[in-house]
């Protein structure tokens, strides 16, 4: 019998590595485990019970090999059931794959208004210069959005501007009116507050225009006023060069053209150097290299007058436009109306 | 205002200037070439003339404005011409009375007589036509002719139309009309008058509205041999509430409103004259009627150089200010560092030292001035109002939700729906451009819901979107404005459509939790406690999908729900969820940052369901506060965690799962005190009617 138990051990060595080689799932694994090391019925443990039967001179060797064995089949589950688990995590994980190219759940994001984001840099630009924001009512008295600013009743200045009055909105000075420029501002301030004045007054204005590409009955305006002694028609001009510079350009140039407007003196028509084309002339400045922006003046002594500032002591300048277009030139948009009706494909972008 | 070339170069002796050289130097002056057609002499250039200088809407003034632009002479050809007269005094022929003084400061007239009524001359007919002015006949024409050369406006009468008085004379008397008084005015027009029109009378009746228009029957016809020439000047308020009340404006008119120059109507008359006799023969009068105020003496005004240059900011040497103003017309004399002005009589702009100022630096040129800042003060604080609102903006955009921008008046229709939603009464337009617009919103949802609708009708139903803006109510009707108009800043809040829109998920609708999730996430963006809900009957949101926005403190901040069925179809919209917020209230209620921050808790809290069968009429909120009135501290929140309603839950009533969270920050809390303070909450609970907690015995059971 002499070598019969040892070739036993290597029969059931081989006979585990052919069951090992078969063994890749969890539970295959699992199986093997018991069939192999189970307590009561594994196969090793039914090779340790062998011993008893194994020849003294033999028992040595048997020993040794059956070790061998066991070592090996633990090794080996070892190793199959990290492969078997590694196996099934990857299986599991591939059961879990998606589509990476398929459309993303998009939360949802918002936008502010093109008007929004000009009015907040121009707001900025000035806010830089030490100004701040000011407000007063879209309804209006004709005493602030006409008297006060030096249009006198019956003065043909206001031929110029179409407006839109309250019915039943009172008559003379306390005619209600929907305020056709942010100028009554000025006066509200100078009435509340001393000098110094800084402030800028972005806001809604109304004049009957009929609705076309440039033109809409609703529009914004920002205006300026600056009161303090001291203050010259230079400083005007400074000042909106250096607003403009941050809000344009650095390279921005800004050209006085006289003009009339009734509660500024002198007033000016005030253009910034076309920034689109750098003066070389194009569509947006029609070949001129300039394009018009907004009016400005000195503060009229009588507007002065009527928001309880001496002239005499004080002076000051005023300047005002609509944001509508500086949006429309910023961002090449055509159409005014598009900022009014909302199309979120309009809207839905970054300005 | 149209300018022909050649007619300004006679004003300017010399070379003609280049057309481009000149529309460049007038526009630089203050007068904006707006176009040109044409070149060289016959060149018509459009010039934009402003309100304040009537004395430039003429040739001769603006020529004279140019000769100051491109450094040239001006000089007036026709200045001083004698006209020829006839043996017969005019006061033989006609007589002139002015009972309004004050509304007529001046009325000059010459009588011609034996004329030949005829097509004007070439040189006038062509100049005029160049202007677009329709050619009449000699006498008229050389009326407009005068008009478009010197601005004075005139007019002609056929004299043997004009009615004479006691005394035999053919009479013109300036009056008030008597109301209810009637004219025909050369264009055919049959006009009432009022006691505000001034008119020219003849013994009879009315033969012209003073400064706006002649009258029918006394106008020149080809008959017309003798005419009576009225050169005037009528009071700028006079002509224009008369032309206003009659929905007039005419050439004269325009003049007139701003200001003619009240020593220009001899000149003026001077000038029609030679041409009326020069084209149409005839003799004219010996003398001239003009019946005037006293002349008022020309308007003096000082021009300090030092103010001059510290209101500029840079300095134009004395003897610069004395050319332009020379050149200008005006008389300076320098007296003791000033210049002491006399202004022309067709300035009428001039009042004060800063015009004279503007005319210096006008002429001078505006590129002279440097760029400098006023010395820096005190620097700018933000006004919280305006940050406040930007911040809403945010948060909302944040959210997802894009900013709109829409009209503020609506048509009366869109707006009646919501009238209970505004500050006050409607505001009405009494010109509105057209209906859509004739009415001040009551709530910027209304632009929303027509946002809405354009993108609904252009395919994008799933929609969010938000404006910051006003709502006007009136609130009285005297008084200051403050008691007659309400402005609120309101944010108005739109969401229609699919809320869930990716390919994985199945798509809902939003609805009314959505609008109130919206303005729950605004108010923690802003720090606020989150509002209440309340149920609310609002006539513009759906029955039992309507809320009241409350504060904590209780105040009504606004409301939220699904629009109502009728107005959701008159929209063309389904269920669009809206919300419209008083941001006054809501700003007055932001609290400040925090000043001292406690370190959240170490150890994890403990949480606990009780699952609650109640009657439908019962709100979550009261579910709510029953379990956090007389809760411990450690009850940190009070969540809903499902509803259900079917098999097993009677009609009426509703199961409602609520999760309490507990937590201290100082100790780990026991299962046992957790349980007891479930078990009172229970109990608070079951004091509601018909209630039962699921797993807790009711109360006497």
């Amino acid at each position: 019998m002499a070598g019969t138990s040892v070739h036993l051990v290597d029969e059931r060595l081989a006979a585990f590595r052919g069951e090992a080689a078969g063994a890749t799932s969890v539970p295959a694994v699992q199986a093997l485990r018991v069939r192999w090391l189970g307590r009561s019925q594994g196969a090793v443990t039914a090779l340790l019970a062998e011993l008893r039967n194994v020849p003294k001179e033999e028992k040595a060797a048997f020993g040794a090999k059956v070790n061998a064995l066991k070592a090996e089949v633990e090794e080996t589950l070892k190793r199959l059931e990290a492969a078997a688990e590694e196996r099934a995590r990857a299986s599991a994980e591939a059961a879990r794959a998606v589509d990476v190219t398929l459309p993303p759940r998009v939360p949802a994001v918002g936008r502010l208004h093109p008007l929004t984001v000009v009015r907040r840099r121009i707001e900025d630009a000035f806010r830089a210069l030490g100004y701040e924001v000011a407000d007063g009512p879209d309804i209006e008295t004709d005493w602030y959005n006409f008297e006060a600013l030096n249009f006198p009743p019956d003065h043909p200045a206001r031929d110029e501007v179409d407006t839109f009055f309250v019915k039943d909105g009172g008559t003379g000075r306390d005619r209600l009116l929907l305020r056709t420029h942010t100028s009554p501002v000025q006066i509200r301030t100078m009435l509340s507050q001393e000098p110094p004045i800084r402030i800028i007054i972005p806001g809604r204005v109304y004049r009957k225009d009929a609705i076309d590409p440039r033109h809409s009955p609703v529009f914004h305006q920002v205006e300026g006023l600056t009161v303090d002694e001291g203050i010259t028609f230079s400083d005007l001009k400074g000042t909106l060069a250096a607003a403009f510079r941050q809000l344009f350009s650095p390279k921005a140039k800004i050209r006085f053209g006289p003009t009339f407007f009734p509660f500024v003196e002198p007033g000016v028509e005030v253009a910034v150097s076309c920034v689109f084309c750098d003066q070389k002339g194009c569509r947006v400045c029609s070949g001129s290299g300039w394009i018009e922006i907004m009016g400005a003046g000195m503060v009229h002594p009588k507007v002065l007058e009527n928001g309880g500032i001496d002239p005499e002591r004080y002076s000051g300048f005023a300047f005002g436009g609509g944001y509508d277009r500086i949006a429309m030139l910023t961002y090449g948009i055509p159409d005014l109306r598009l900022l009014f009706e909302n199309d979120v494909r309009f809207l839905d972008r970054t300005w | 205002m149209k300018f022909r070339q050649e007619w300004l170069a006679t004003y300017l002796p010399g070379e003609p200037p280049p057309t481009a050289r000149l529309r460049e130097r007038l526009t630089a002056v203050g007068f904006v070439v707006e176009t040109v057609e044409g070149d060289g002499p016959s060149a018509v250039l459009d010039v934009e003339i402003t309100a304040n200088r009537p004395d430039a809407m003429n040739h001769r003034g603006l020529a004279r404005e140019a000769a100051v632009a491109l450094h040239r002479e001006f000089r007036d050809p026709e200045a001083g011409r004698p006209v020829p007269e006839g043996e017969t005094p005019v006061a033989a022929l006609a007589k002139v009375v002015v009972e309004e003084p004050t509304l007529c400061g001046r009325y000059s007239a010459r009588v011609v007589e034996g004329l030949r009524v005829r097509p004007a001359g070439a040189a006038v007919g062509e100049r005029l036509a160049a202007l677009g002015a329709g050619l009449i006949s000699s006498p008229v024409d050389a009326t407009n002719h005068v008009l478009w050369d010197v601005g004075q406006p005139l007019h002609a009468f056929d004299l043997d139309k004009l009615a004479k008085d006691a005394d035999g004379l053919p009479t013109i008397v300036v009056r008030r009309a008597r109301p209810g008084e009637k004219l025909v005015t050369l264009d055919g027009v049959e006009r009432t008058l009022a006691a505000e029109h001034l008119v020219i009378a003849d013994a009879k009746r009315p033969v012209a509205l003073a400064g706006i228009m002649g009258g029918l029957d006394t106008a020149i016809s080809e008959r017309t041999t003798r005419i009576l020439l009225e050169s005037a000047h009528f009071d700028p308020g006079v002509v224009r509430r008369g032309a206003r009340l009659l929905g007039m404006h005419t050439d004269a008119s325009h003049r007139f409103e701003r200001g003619a120059d009240p020593e220009a109507t001899v000149e003026g008359l001077e000038r029609a004259v030679r041409l009326i006799v020069a084209d149409g023969g005839g003799t004219v009068a010996k003398g001239l009627i003009d019946v005037r105020r006293a002349p008022r003496a020309a308007r003096t005004l000082v021009l300090r150089m030092n103010h001059l240059h510290a209101f500029l900011g840079i300095a134009i040497p004395p003897a610069r200010c004395e050319e332009i103003f020379e050149q200008l017309g005006f008389r300076p004399v320098p007296v003791d560092g000033t210049l002491r002005v006399a202004v022309p009589s067709w300035r009428v702009d001039v009042e004060a030292e800063v015009d004279l100022v503007e005319e210096a630096i006008r002429c001078e040129g505006y590129d002279r001035l440097p760029e400098t800042l006023p010395a820096p003060y005190v620097p700018a604080k933000d006004r919280r109002a305006f940050a406040f609102e930007d911040r809403v903006r945010d948060l909302l955009a944040a959210q997802g939700l894009l900013e709109a921008s829409t009209y503020s008046f609506v048509s009366e229709e869109e707006n009646r729906p919501f009238e209970a939603a505004a500050p006050g009464a409607p505001v009405v337009l009494e010109n509105p451009l057209a209906e859509p617009f004739s009415t001040m919103r009551a709530t910027p949802v209304i632009g929303l819901l027509e946002s809405a609708r354009h993108n609904v009708r252009r395919g994008n139903r799933d929609l969010g979107l938000f404006e910051v803006a006003h709502a006007y109510g009136r609130i009285g009707t005297a008084g200051p404005l403050e008691e007659r108009i309400r402005e609120e800043r309101r944010v108005a809040l739109l969401l229609t459509g699919r809320r869930r829109r990716h390919w994985s998920e199945t798509p809902a609708e939003v609805d009314f939790f959505d609008g109130s999730g919206a303005v729950t996430a605004l108010f923690r963006g802003l720090a606020l406690p989150d509002p209440a809900f309340e149920a609310a009957a609002l006539p513009f949101l759906a029955p039992g999908r309507a809320a009241a926005v409350l504060a904590a403190d209780g105040a009504r901040l606004g409301w939220v729900g699904v629009l109502a069925a009728p107005l959701s179809a008159a929209w063309d919209l389904e269920d669009p969820v809206v919300a419209d917020l008083d941001l006054g209230l809501v700003a007055r209620r932001i609290p400040p940052p925090p000043d001292a921050v406690e370190a959240p808790p170490r150890l994890p809290g403990s949480e606990v369901d009780l699952t609650v069968t109640h009657a439908l009429s019962v709100p979550w909120r009261e579910l709510a506060s029953r379990v956090r009135d007389g809760a411990p501290p450690e009850l940190v929140a009070v969540e809903a965690k499902g509803r259900y309603r079917g098999a097993g839950v009677a009609d009426g009533f509703v199961k409602t799962t609520l999760t309490l969270r507990f937590g201290s920050p100082s100790r780990s809390l026991a299962r046992e005190e957790i349980n007891a303070w479930r078990d009172a909450a229970a109990a608070r609970l079951l004091a509601l009617p018909a209630t039962k907690v699921d797993g807790i015995p009711a109360p006497g059971a």
